[in-house]
Protein backbone atom coordinates (compact mmCIF):
# COMPACT_ATOMS: atom_id res chain seq x y z
CA UNK A 1 0.00 0.00 0.00
CA UNK A 2 2.82 2.35 1.03
CA UNK A 3 4.74 1.52 -2.15
CA UNK A 4 1.67 2.21 -4.33
CA UNK A 5 1.14 5.59 -2.67
CA UNK A 6 4.82 6.49 -3.18
CA UNK A 7 4.62 5.44 -6.85
CA UNK A 8 1.47 7.54 -7.34
CA UNK A 9 3.13 10.59 -5.72
CA UNK A 10 6.19 10.05 -7.97
CA UNK A 11 4.01 9.83 -11.09
CA UNK A 12 2.11 13.00 -10.11
CA UNK A 13 5.39 14.92 -9.59
CA UNK A 14 6.68 13.67 -12.94
CA UNK A 15 3.46 14.79 -14.66
CA UNK A 16 3.75 18.24 -13.03
CA UNK A 17 7.40 18.54 -14.06
CA UNK A 18 6.56 17.55 -17.64
CA UNK A 19 3.72 20.08 -17.79
CA UNK A 20 6.04 22.83 -16.59
CA UNK A 21 8.64 21.72 -19.15
CA UNK A 22 5.94 21.87 -21.85
CA UNK A 23 4.97 25.43 -20.91
CA UNK A 24 8.63 26.51 -20.79
CA UNK A 25 9.10 24.97 -24.25
CA UNK A 26 6.05 26.82 -25.58
CA UNK A 27 7.38 30.04 -24.03
CA UNK A 28 10.77 29.59 -25.72
CA UNK A 29 9.04 28.90 -29.04
CA UNK A 30 6.97 32.09 -28.55
CA UNK A 31 10.19 34.05 -27.96
CA UNK A 32 11.80 32.54 -31.08
CA UNK A 33 8.68 33.34 -33.09
CA UNK A 34 8.48 36.94 -31.92
CA UNK A 35 12.20 37.47 -32.64
CA UNK A 36 12.17 35.51 -35.90
CA UNK A 37 12.97 38.58 -38.01
CA UNK A 38 16.06 39.28 -35.88
CA UNK A 39 17.20 35.68 -35.51
CA UNK A 40 16.81 34.81 -39.20
CA UNK A 41 19.76 35.39 -41.50
CA UNK A 42 17.55 36.26 -44.45
CA UNK A 43 14.06 37.65 -45.01
CA UNK A 44 11.22 35.22 -45.75
CA UNK A 45 11.36 33.65 -49.21
CA UNK A 46 14.68 35.28 -50.14
CA UNK A 47 16.02 33.06 -52.94
CA UNK A 48 19.62 32.47 -54.11
CA UNK A 49 21.03 33.17 -50.64
CA UNK A 50 23.33 30.18 -51.08
CA UNK A 51 24.00 27.30 -53.47
CA UNK A 52 21.06 25.07 -54.43
CA UNK A 53 20.37 22.13 -52.10
CA UNK A 54 23.50 22.70 -50.00
CA UNK A 55 23.65 20.33 -46.99
CA UNK A 56 23.88 21.75 -43.42
CA UNK A 57 27.19 23.52 -42.85
CA UNK A 58 28.71 26.24 -40.64
CA UNK A 59 27.48 28.88 -43.07
CA UNK A 60 24.00 27.41 -43.57
CA UNK A 61 23.10 25.62 -40.34
CA UNK A 62 20.03 23.88 -41.80
CA UNK A 63 21.29 23.82 -45.39
CA UNK A 64 19.52 25.37 -48.38
CA UNK A 65 16.62 24.29 -50.57
CA UNK A 66 16.10 23.94 -54.31
CA UNK A 67 15.82 27.74 -54.73
CA UNK A 68 18.90 28.45 -52.62
CA UNK A 69 16.86 29.71 -49.65
CA UNK A 70 18.48 29.51 -46.20
CA UNK A 71 16.47 26.79 -44.44
CA UNK A 72 17.27 28.05 -40.92
CA UNK A 73 15.68 31.40 -41.75
CA UNK A 74 12.84 29.77 -43.65
CA UNK A 75 12.07 27.42 -40.73
CA UNK A 76 11.93 30.37 -38.34
CA UNK A 77 9.63 32.33 -40.65
CA UNK A 78 7.45 29.25 -41.21
CA UNK A 79 7.26 28.66 -37.44
CA UNK A 80 6.11 32.27 -37.13
CA UNK A 81 3.42 31.73 -39.81
CA UNK A 82 2.29 28.50 -38.12
CA UNK A 83 2.11 30.15 -34.69
CA UNK A 84 0.11 33.08 -36.07
CA UNK A 85 -2.55 30.78 -37.50
CA UNK A 86 -2.78 28.30 -34.61
CA UNK A 87 -3.61 30.96 -32.01
CA UNK A 88 -6.98 32.00 -33.56
CA UNK A 89 -7.69 28.34 -34.35
CA UNK A 90 -7.15 27.43 -30.69
CA UNK A 91 -9.52 30.21 -29.61
CA UNK A 92 -12.19 28.92 -32.03
CA UNK A 93 -11.84 25.37 -30.68
CA UNK A 94 -12.14 26.55 -27.08
CA UNK A 95 -15.20 28.71 -27.83
CA UNK A 96 -17.04 26.42 -30.26
CA UNK A 97 -16.01 23.23 -28.51
CA UNK A 98 -15.33 23.58 -24.80
CA UNK A 99 -17.58 26.56 -24.01
CA UNK A 100 -20.55 25.69 -26.24
CA UNK A 101 -20.35 22.03 -25.19
CA UNK A 102 -20.57 23.01 -21.54
CA UNK A 103 -23.45 25.43 -22.12
CA UNK A 104 -25.34 23.04 -24.46
CA UNK A 105 -25.41 20.39 -21.72
CA UNK A 106 -27.57 22.75 -19.60
CA UNK A 107 -30.25 23.18 -22.27
CA UNK A 108 -33.55 21.34 -21.76
CA UNK A 109 -32.81 17.60 -21.84
CA UNK A 110 -34.34 16.73 -25.22
CA UNK A 111 -32.77 19.74 -26.95
CA UNK A 112 -29.39 19.09 -25.30
CA UNK A 113 -29.39 15.46 -26.43
CA UNK A 114 -30.38 16.47 -29.98
CA UNK A 115 -27.49 18.94 -30.15
CA UNK A 116 -25.15 16.30 -28.68
CA UNK A 117 -26.32 13.81 -31.33
CA UNK A 118 -25.79 16.28 -34.18
CA UNK A 119 -22.31 17.22 -33.02
CA UNK A 120 -21.64 13.51 -32.40
CA UNK A 121 -22.17 12.92 -36.14
CA UNK A 122 -19.44 15.46 -36.92
CA UNK A 123 -17.22 13.85 -34.27
CA UNK A 124 -17.52 10.53 -36.11
CA UNK A 125 -15.80 12.05 -39.16
CA UNK A 126 -12.03 12.49 -39.34
CA UNK A 127 -11.24 16.06 -38.18
CA UNK A 128 -8.72 16.39 -40.99
CA UNK A 129 -11.36 15.75 -43.66
CA UNK A 130 -13.76 18.13 -41.90
CA UNK A 131 -11.08 20.84 -42.01
CA UNK A 132 -10.41 20.20 -45.70
CA UNK A 133 -14.16 20.37 -46.37
CA UNK A 134 -14.59 23.60 -44.37
CA UNK A 135 -11.71 25.23 -46.27
CA UNK A 136 -13.18 24.00 -49.56
CA UNK A 137 -16.51 25.56 -48.62
CA UNK A 138 -14.86 28.89 -47.76
CA UNK A 139 -11.37 30.03 -48.80
CA UNK A 140 -7.84 29.25 -47.70
CA UNK A 141 -7.78 32.57 -45.82
CA UNK A 142 -10.18 30.93 -43.36
CA UNK A 143 -7.97 27.86 -42.83
CA UNK A 144 -7.32 28.73 -39.17
CA UNK A 145 -11.03 29.06 -38.37
CA UNK A 146 -11.77 25.87 -40.34
CA UNK A 147 -9.10 23.96 -38.39
CA UNK A 148 -10.48 25.29 -35.12
CA UNK A 149 -14.03 24.32 -36.06
CA UNK A 150 -13.02 20.85 -37.21
CA UNK A 151 -11.31 20.16 -33.87
CA UNK A 152 -14.34 21.53 -32.00
CA UNK A 153 -16.77 18.54 -32.25
CA UNK A 154 -14.49 16.27 -30.20
CA UNK A 155 -13.94 19.03 -27.63
CA UNK A 156 -17.68 19.76 -27.60
CA UNK A 157 -18.56 16.13 -26.85
CA UNK A 158 -15.96 15.93 -24.04
CA UNK A 159 -17.16 19.21 -22.48
CA UNK A 160 -20.81 18.18 -22.86
CA UNK A 161 -20.29 14.82 -21.14
CA UNK A 162 -18.32 16.45 -18.31
CA UNK A 163 -21.02 19.08 -17.84
CA UNK A 164 -23.72 16.39 -17.65
CA UNK A 165 -21.74 14.73 -14.85
CA UNK A 166 -21.43 18.10 -13.07
CA UNK A 167 -25.17 18.58 -13.37
CA UNK A 168 -25.77 15.34 -11.49
CA UNK A 169 -23.20 16.20 -8.80
CA UNK A 170 -24.32 16.69 -5.19
CA UNK A 171 -23.65 20.44 -5.20
CA UNK A 172 -26.00 20.87 -8.18
CA UNK A 173 -28.78 18.94 -6.45
CA UNK A 174 -28.41 21.05 -3.27
CA UNK A 175 -28.35 24.25 -5.36
CA UNK A 176 -31.53 23.30 -7.21
CA UNK A 177 -33.23 22.25 -3.96
CA UNK A 178 -32.43 25.62 -2.37
CA UNK A 179 -33.88 27.53 -5.32
CA UNK A 180 -30.67 28.73 -6.97
CA UNK A 181 -31.43 29.48 -10.60
CA UNK A 182 -30.09 27.36 -13.47
CA UNK A 183 -28.27 30.40 -14.91
CA UNK A 184 -26.43 31.06 -11.61
CA UNK A 185 -25.49 27.40 -11.33
CA UNK A 186 -24.22 27.40 -14.92
CA UNK A 187 -22.15 30.53 -14.24
CA UNK A 188 -20.66 28.95 -11.11
CA UNK A 189 -19.83 25.68 -12.90
CA UNK A 190 -18.34 27.54 -15.86
CA UNK A 191 -16.06 29.58 -13.59
CA UNK A 192 -14.88 26.48 -11.70
CA UNK A 193 -14.54 24.40 -14.87
CA UNK A 194 -12.53 26.98 -16.80
CA UNK A 195 -10.40 28.24 -13.91
CA UNK A 196 -9.35 24.63 -13.26
CA UNK A 197 -8.81 23.44 -16.80
CA UNK A 198 -8.40 26.44 -19.11
CA UNK A 199 -4.62 26.09 -19.47
CA UNK A 200 -4.73 22.37 -20.05
CA UNK A 201 -7.68 22.70 -22.49
CA UNK A 202 -5.89 25.48 -24.38
CA UNK A 203 -2.70 23.44 -24.69
CA UNK A 204 -4.70 20.39 -25.79
CA UNK A 205 -6.52 22.48 -28.42
CA UNK A 206 -3.20 23.98 -29.49
CA UNK A 207 -1.73 20.52 -30.13
CA UNK A 208 -4.84 19.43 -32.04
CA UNK A 209 -5.10 22.48 -34.29
CA UNK A 210 -1.34 22.46 -34.97
CA UNK A 211 -1.67 18.88 -36.22
CA UNK A 212 -4.71 19.71 -38.34
CA UNK A 213 -3.41 23.01 -39.73
CA UNK A 214 0.01 21.65 -40.65
CA UNK A 215 -1.61 18.63 -42.33
CA UNK A 216 -4.08 20.72 -44.36
CA UNK A 217 -1.17 22.94 -45.40
CA UNK A 218 0.76 19.84 -46.40
CA UNK A 219 -2.23 18.79 -48.52
CA UNK A 220 -2.30 22.25 -50.14
CA UNK A 221 -5.33 23.70 -48.34
CA UNK A 222 -3.61 25.90 -45.77
CA UNK A 223 -1.05 28.65 -46.11
CA UNK A 224 -0.94 30.43 -49.46
CA UNK A 225 2.53 30.96 -50.99
CA UNK A 226 4.64 33.04 -50.57
CA UNK A 227 3.56 32.92 -46.88
CA UNK A 228 4.81 29.43 -46.06
CA UNK A 229 4.05 27.64 -42.81
CA UNK A 230 5.75 24.44 -41.64
CA UNK A 231 3.25 22.11 -43.37
CA UNK A 232 3.67 23.87 -46.71
CA UNK A 233 7.45 23.92 -46.30
CA UNK A 234 7.50 20.14 -45.78
CA UNK A 235 5.13 19.67 -48.75
CA UNK A 236 7.48 21.74 -50.93
CA UNK A 237 10.38 19.49 -49.91
CA UNK A 238 8.51 16.34 -50.91
CA UNK A 239 9.89 15.93 -54.47
CA UNK A 240 13.54 15.95 -53.38
CA UNK A 241 13.68 15.04 -49.70
CA UNK A 242 14.86 11.50 -50.54
CA UNK A 243 18.16 12.98 -51.78
CA UNK A 244 18.22 16.14 -49.62
CA UNK A 245 16.87 15.03 -46.22
CA UNK A 246 17.52 18.40 -44.56
CA UNK A 247 14.86 20.14 -46.66
CA UNK A 248 12.11 18.24 -44.83
CA UNK A 249 13.85 17.17 -41.61
CA UNK A 250 14.34 20.61 -39.97
CA UNK A 251 10.82 21.96 -40.55
CA UNK A 252 9.44 18.57 -39.43
CA UNK A 253 11.58 18.70 -36.27
CA UNK A 254 10.29 22.22 -35.51
CA UNK A 255 6.71 21.02 -35.98
CA UNK A 256 7.21 17.95 -33.78
CA UNK A 257 8.83 20.13 -31.10
CA UNK A 258 5.87 22.54 -31.12
CA UNK A 259 3.31 19.72 -30.86
CA UNK A 260 5.39 17.90 -28.21
CA UNK A 261 5.56 21.02 -26.02
CA UNK A 262 1.79 21.56 -26.39
CA UNK A 263 1.10 17.91 -25.53
CA UNK A 264 3.33 18.06 -22.46
CA UNK A 265 1.76 21.36 -21.36
CA UNK A 266 -1.69 19.78 -21.71
CA UNK A 267 -0.60 16.87 -19.53
CA UNK A 268 -1.59 14.38 -22.23
CA UNK A 269 -0.82 10.76 -21.59
CA UNK A 270 1.65 9.09 -23.99
CA UNK A 271 -0.20 8.25 -27.20
CA UNK A 272 -3.33 10.14 -26.11
CA UNK A 273 -5.10 12.05 -28.88
CA UNK A 274 -5.07 15.80 -28.49
CA UNK B 1 -28.16 -7.76 -23.88
CA UNK B 2 -31.08 -7.39 -26.29
CA UNK B 3 -32.09 -4.13 -24.62
CA UNK B 4 -28.54 -2.79 -24.91
CA UNK B 5 -28.26 -3.78 -28.59
CA UNK B 6 -31.69 -2.25 -29.35
CA UNK B 7 -30.72 1.03 -27.68
CA UNK B 8 -27.41 1.13 -29.53
CA UNK B 9 -29.14 0.24 -32.82
CA UNK B 10 -31.57 3.13 -32.27
CA UNK B 11 -28.67 5.52 -31.67
CA UNK B 12 -26.92 4.16 -34.78
CA UNK B 13 -30.05 4.63 -36.91
CA UNK B 14 -30.39 8.26 -35.76
CA UNK B 15 -26.70 8.94 -36.40
CA UNK B 16 -26.93 7.38 -39.88
CA UNK B 17 -29.97 9.51 -40.68
CA UNK B 18 -28.07 12.62 -39.56
CA UNK B 19 -25.06 11.63 -41.67
CA UNK B 20 -27.30 11.21 -44.74
CA UNK B 21 -28.82 14.67 -44.13
CA UNK B 22 -25.34 16.18 -43.88
CA UNK B 23 -24.12 14.42 -47.03
CA UNK B 24 -27.22 15.49 -48.96
CA UNK B 25 -26.64 19.10 -47.86
CA UNK B 26 -23.08 18.96 -49.22
CA UNK B 27 -24.27 17.26 -52.39
CA UNK B 28 -26.92 19.98 -52.85
CA UNK B 29 -24.10 22.50 -53.33
CA UNK B 30 -23.45 20.85 -56.69
CA UNK B 31 -26.83 22.06 -57.97
CA UNK B 32 -26.35 25.13 -60.20
CA UNK B 33 -29.07 27.16 -58.46
CA UNK B 34 -28.12 26.18 -54.86
CA UNK B 35 -26.21 29.42 -54.27
CA UNK B 36 -29.18 31.59 -55.17
CA UNK B 37 -30.53 31.90 -51.62
CA UNK B 38 -31.86 29.89 -48.70
CA UNK B 39 -34.99 28.71 -50.49
CA UNK B 40 -33.09 27.51 -53.57
CA UNK B 41 -30.64 25.67 -51.33
CA UNK B 42 -33.48 23.97 -49.45
CA UNK B 43 -35.05 22.87 -52.75
CA UNK B 44 -31.67 21.52 -53.93
CA UNK B 45 -31.23 19.77 -50.57
CA UNK B 46 -34.64 18.14 -50.94
CA UNK B 47 -33.76 16.97 -54.45
CA UNK B 48 -30.42 15.59 -53.20
CA UNK B 49 -32.20 13.78 -50.35
CA UNK B 50 -34.65 12.26 -52.81
CA UNK B 51 -31.69 11.12 -54.92
CA UNK B 52 -29.98 9.62 -51.85
CA UNK B 53 -33.19 7.75 -51.00
CA UNK B 54 -32.93 6.13 -54.47
CA UNK B 55 -29.14 5.59 -54.10
CA UNK B 56 -28.50 8.22 -56.76
CA UNK B 57 -25.63 10.36 -55.47
CA UNK B 58 -25.45 12.62 -58.51
CA UNK B 59 -22.67 12.94 -61.10
CA UNK B 60 -19.10 14.15 -60.87
CA UNK B 61 -18.66 17.64 -62.29
CA UNK B 62 -15.14 16.70 -63.43
CA UNK B 63 -15.50 13.28 -65.04
CA UNK B 64 -19.25 13.18 -65.68
CA UNK B 65 -19.38 9.69 -64.17
CA UNK B 66 -21.92 8.76 -61.48
CA UNK B 67 -20.60 9.61 -58.00
CA UNK B 68 -21.50 6.08 -56.90
CA UNK B 69 -19.23 4.69 -59.66
CA UNK B 70 -16.37 6.92 -58.52
CA UNK B 71 -16.91 5.70 -54.96
CA UNK B 72 -17.05 2.06 -56.09
CA UNK B 73 -13.73 2.51 -57.95
CA UNK B 74 -11.82 4.18 -55.11
CA UNK B 75 -13.38 3.00 -51.82
CA UNK B 76 -12.15 -0.63 -52.03
CA UNK B 77 -8.55 0.65 -52.22
CA UNK B 78 -9.03 2.71 -49.05
CA UNK B 79 -10.83 -0.13 -47.29
CA UNK B 80 -7.98 -2.47 -48.21
CA UNK B 81 -5.49 0.04 -46.83
CA UNK B 82 -7.53 0.53 -43.66
CA UNK B 83 -8.10 -3.18 -42.98
CA UNK B 84 -4.48 -4.10 -43.71
CA UNK B 85 -3.54 -1.17 -41.44
CA UNK B 86 -5.96 -2.47 -38.79
CA UNK B 87 -4.21 -5.86 -38.86
CA UNK B 88 -0.85 -4.15 -38.26
CA UNK B 89 -2.44 -1.91 -35.61
CA UNK B 90 -3.65 -4.95 -33.68
CA UNK B 91 -0.44 -6.95 -34.14
CA UNK B 92 1.73 -4.03 -32.98
CA UNK B 93 -0.67 -2.15 -30.71
CA UNK B 94 -1.93 -5.00 -28.51
CA UNK B 95 1.51 -6.24 -27.32
CA UNK B 96 2.67 -2.63 -26.79
CA UNK B 97 -0.52 -1.71 -24.94
CA UNK B 98 -0.29 -4.78 -22.70
CA UNK B 99 3.49 -4.69 -22.09
CA UNK B 100 3.94 -0.95 -21.64
CA UNK B 101 0.63 -0.41 -19.88
CA UNK B 102 2.10 -0.13 -16.41
CA UNK B 103 5.16 -0.49 -14.26
CA UNK B 104 8.80 0.27 -15.10
CA UNK B 105 8.33 -0.64 -18.80
CA UNK B 106 5.81 2.18 -19.14
CA UNK B 107 8.13 4.71 -17.52
CA UNK B 108 11.02 3.61 -19.75
CA UNK B 109 8.99 3.80 -22.95
CA UNK B 110 7.07 7.00 -22.06
CA UNK B 111 9.50 9.61 -23.50
CA UNK B 112 9.82 7.75 -26.81
CA UNK B 113 6.05 7.26 -27.12
CA UNK B 114 5.48 10.97 -26.31
CA UNK B 115 7.83 12.03 -29.12
CA UNK B 116 6.34 9.52 -31.59
CA UNK B 117 2.81 10.66 -30.71
CA UNK B 118 3.78 14.27 -31.40
CA UNK B 119 4.81 13.47 -34.98
CA UNK B 120 2.08 14.25 -37.53
CA UNK B 121 1.19 11.30 -39.75
CA UNK B 122 2.58 12.95 -42.87
CA UNK B 123 5.96 13.38 -41.16
CA UNK B 124 5.89 9.70 -40.15
CA UNK B 125 4.98 8.75 -43.73
CA UNK B 126 7.84 10.79 -45.16
CA UNK B 127 10.27 9.32 -42.60
CA UNK B 128 9.18 5.80 -43.57
CA UNK B 129 9.59 6.68 -47.26
CA UNK B 130 13.09 8.02 -46.56
CA UNK B 131 14.15 4.87 -44.70
CA UNK B 132 12.59 2.61 -47.35
CA UNK B 133 14.10 4.53 -50.27
CA UNK B 134 17.59 5.15 -48.91
CA UNK B 135 18.29 2.22 -46.59
CA UNK B 136 16.16 -0.59 -47.99
CA UNK B 137 16.30 0.66 -51.61
CA UNK B 138 12.59 0.07 -52.10
CA UNK B 139 10.73 1.93 -54.84
CA UNK B 140 9.03 4.98 -53.28
CA UNK B 141 6.15 6.62 -55.17
CA UNK B 142 6.68 10.36 -54.87
CA UNK B 143 6.38 13.58 -56.81
CA UNK B 144 3.56 13.87 -59.31
CA UNK B 145 3.57 10.28 -60.52
CA UNK B 146 0.13 8.84 -59.76
CA UNK B 147 -0.02 5.22 -58.81
CA UNK B 148 -3.32 3.36 -58.67
CA UNK B 149 -1.88 0.67 -56.48
CA UNK B 150 -3.19 -2.86 -56.44
CA UNK B 151 -5.21 -3.86 -53.40
CA UNK B 152 -3.52 -7.26 -53.33
CA UNK B 153 0.11 -7.18 -54.52
CA UNK B 154 1.02 -9.57 -57.33
CA UNK B 155 4.81 -9.45 -56.99
CA UNK B 156 7.50 -8.33 -54.57
CA UNK B 157 7.80 -4.85 -56.10
CA UNK B 158 4.07 -4.20 -55.70
CA UNK B 159 4.24 -5.51 -52.14
CA UNK B 160 7.13 -3.14 -51.36
CA UNK B 161 5.17 -0.18 -52.73
CA UNK B 162 2.02 -1.18 -50.85
CA UNK B 163 3.85 -1.78 -47.57
CA UNK B 164 4.71 1.90 -46.99
CA UNK B 165 1.14 3.29 -46.90
CA UNK B 166 -0.07 0.21 -45.00
CA UNK B 167 2.70 0.68 -42.42
CA UNK B 168 1.87 4.39 -42.08
CA UNK B 169 -1.81 3.65 -41.49
CA UNK B 170 -0.99 0.66 -39.27
CA UNK B 171 1.32 2.63 -37.00
CA UNK B 172 -1.31 5.36 -36.54
CA UNK B 173 -3.83 2.63 -35.69
CA UNK B 174 -1.34 0.96 -33.34
CA UNK B 175 -1.04 4.22 -31.38
CA UNK B 176 -4.84 4.35 -30.98
CA UNK B 177 -5.00 0.63 -30.07
CA UNK B 178 -2.30 0.74 -27.40
CA UNK B 179 -3.82 3.88 -25.92
CA UNK B 180 -7.24 2.29 -25.70
CA UNK B 181 -5.81 -0.83 -24.02
CA UNK B 182 -3.79 1.26 -21.56
CA UNK B 183 -6.80 3.42 -20.75
CA UNK B 184 -8.87 0.31 -20.03
CA UNK B 185 -5.98 -1.15 -18.01
CA UNK B 186 -5.67 2.03 -15.97
CA UNK B 187 -9.42 2.07 -15.27
CA UNK B 188 -9.39 -1.38 -13.66
CA UNK B 189 -5.96 -1.05 -12.04
CA UNK B 190 -7.20 0.25 -8.70
CA UNK B 191 -10.43 -1.77 -8.52
CA UNK B 192 -11.14 -3.29 -5.08
CA UNK B 193 -12.04 -6.67 -6.56
CA UNK B 194 -8.37 -7.27 -7.39
CA UNK B 195 -7.41 -7.19 -3.69
CA UNK B 196 -10.42 -9.29 -2.76
CA UNK B 197 -9.57 -11.96 -5.36
CA UNK B 198 -5.97 -12.01 -4.12
CA UNK B 199 -7.22 -12.53 -0.57
CA UNK B 200 -9.30 -15.43 -1.86
CA UNK B 201 -6.03 -17.08 -2.90
CA UNK B 202 -6.09 -16.53 -6.67
CA UNK B 203 -2.74 -16.07 -8.37
CA UNK B 204 -1.87 -12.79 -10.12
CA UNK B 205 -1.82 -14.63 -13.48
CA UNK B 206 -5.33 -15.99 -12.87
CA UNK B 207 -6.67 -12.56 -11.90
CA UNK B 208 -5.13 -10.97 -14.98
CA UNK B 209 -6.24 -13.57 -17.53
CA UNK B 210 -9.70 -14.50 -16.22
CA UNK B 211 -10.90 -11.20 -14.73
CA UNK B 212 -8.82 -8.31 -16.06
CA UNK B 213 -8.24 -9.30 -19.72
CA UNK B 214 -11.93 -9.46 -20.74
CA UNK B 215 -12.42 -5.95 -19.36
CA UNK B 216 -9.29 -4.61 -21.06
CA UNK B 217 -10.33 -6.06 -24.43
CA UNK B 218 -13.88 -4.81 -23.87
CA UNK B 219 -12.32 -1.34 -23.54
CA UNK B 220 -10.54 -1.80 -26.87
CA UNK B 221 -13.75 -2.98 -28.57
CA UNK B 222 -15.66 -0.06 -27.05
CA UNK B 223 -13.14 2.31 -28.65
CA UNK B 224 -13.26 0.58 -32.06
CA UNK B 225 -14.93 3.65 -33.61
CA UNK B 226 -12.07 5.83 -32.37
CA UNK B 227 -9.49 3.38 -33.76
CA UNK B 228 -11.28 3.43 -37.15
CA UNK B 229 -11.28 7.23 -37.06
CA UNK B 230 -7.49 7.20 -36.54
CA UNK B 231 -7.12 4.72 -39.41
CA UNK B 232 -9.22 6.81 -41.82
CA UNK B 233 -7.33 10.01 -40.94
CA UNK B 234 -4.04 8.20 -41.50
CA UNK B 235 -5.34 6.73 -44.77
CA UNK B 236 -6.16 10.23 -46.06
CA UNK B 237 -2.58 11.36 -45.46
CA UNK B 238 -0.92 8.10 -46.57
CA UNK B 239 -2.84 8.12 -49.85
CA UNK B 240 -1.66 11.68 -50.51
CA UNK B 241 1.96 11.02 -49.56
CA UNK B 242 2.25 7.77 -51.53
CA UNK B 243 -0.01 8.69 -54.49
CA UNK B 244 -2.46 5.94 -53.60
CA UNK B 245 -5.64 6.50 -55.61
CA UNK B 246 -8.11 5.65 -52.84
CA UNK B 247 -11.31 7.32 -51.66
CA UNK B 248 -9.56 9.71 -49.24
CA UNK B 249 -7.32 10.93 -52.07
CA UNK B 250 -10.46 11.29 -54.21
CA UNK B 251 -12.06 13.33 -51.39
CA UNK B 252 -9.13 15.75 -51.16
CA UNK B 253 -8.95 16.23 -54.94
CA UNK B 254 -12.73 16.62 -55.22
CA UNK B 255 -12.79 19.32 -52.51
CA UNK B 256 -9.98 21.14 -54.34
CA UNK B 257 -12.05 21.03 -57.54
CA UNK B 258 -15.32 21.76 -55.67
CA UNK B 259 -16.86 18.56 -57.01
CA UNK B 260 -19.44 18.36 -54.20
CA UNK B 261 -21.41 15.47 -55.72
CA UNK B 262 -18.33 13.25 -55.18
CA UNK B 263 -17.26 14.80 -51.85
CA UNK B 264 -20.60 14.01 -50.16
CA UNK B 265 -20.79 10.21 -50.69
CA UNK B 266 -17.11 9.76 -49.76
CA UNK B 267 -17.65 11.61 -46.49
CA UNK B 268 -20.86 9.65 -45.91
CA UNK B 269 -19.02 6.36 -46.50
CA UNK B 270 -16.33 7.26 -43.94
CA UNK B 271 -18.91 8.41 -41.39
CA UNK B 272 -21.09 5.31 -41.84
CA UNK B 273 -18.12 2.95 -41.55
CA UNK B 274 -16.90 4.66 -38.37
CA UNK B 275 -20.40 4.59 -36.84
CA UNK B 276 -20.91 0.91 -37.71
CA UNK B 277 -17.46 0.06 -36.30
CA UNK B 278 -18.32 1.90 -33.07
CA UNK B 279 -21.70 0.14 -32.82
CA UNK B 280 -20.21 -3.31 -33.51
CA UNK B 281 -17.42 -2.72 -31.00
CA UNK B 282 -19.83 -1.64 -28.25
CA UNK B 283 -22.10 -4.63 -28.92
CA UNK B 284 -19.14 -7.05 -28.80
CA UNK B 285 -17.77 -5.39 -25.65
CA UNK B 286 -21.03 -5.79 -23.74
CA UNK B 287 -20.92 -9.62 -23.31
CA UNK B 288 -17.21 -9.42 -22.46
CA UNK B 289 -17.96 -6.98 -19.65
CA UNK B 290 -20.84 -9.19 -18.51
CA UNK B 291 -18.52 -12.24 -18.51
CA UNK B 292 -15.98 -10.34 -16.41
CA UNK B 293 -18.70 -9.31 -13.96
CA UNK B 294 -20.16 -12.85 -13.71
CA UNK B 295 -16.81 -14.55 -13.19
Amino acid sequence: MMLTATAQTGTASLHRALRIAGWIGLGLIAVAVSLSDFLANAPANATAIGPLLAPPSVEFRFGTDILGRDLFSETLHALNATARSILPATAVTLLAGALLGFVAARLPRSLALTVRGLVGILASLPALLLAVLAIGLSTRDWAAVAAGLSAAPFTFVRAFDRARLEERATHSEYARATGISAATLLRRDLVYEFSDTILSSAARALAAVTLILSTVSFLGFGAVPPHRDLGLMIAAARPYFLHAWWTAAFPAAALVLLILCARLAAGLDEGERA
Amino acid sequence: MLRFVSREAGKLALSLAGAVLLAAAISALAAPDAGGGAWQFLVAWGRALDGYAHLDFGHSAMTGRAASDELARHLPLTLGLVFEGLAIALIVGIPIGLSFGSGPARRAAAPLIQILSAAPIFCAGLALAFVAGNLLHWPVPSGDATAGLALVPHDVREAEILLLPVLTVGLAGAAATQLSLRRAGAEIAGQPWRTQLRRMGLSAWEIETVYAMPRIFAGLLGDLGEVMLALFSAAAVAEWVFNYAGAADLFVKSVALRDWAVVAPVLLAFGVLTMIAGFTGRCLAFPLLATGAES
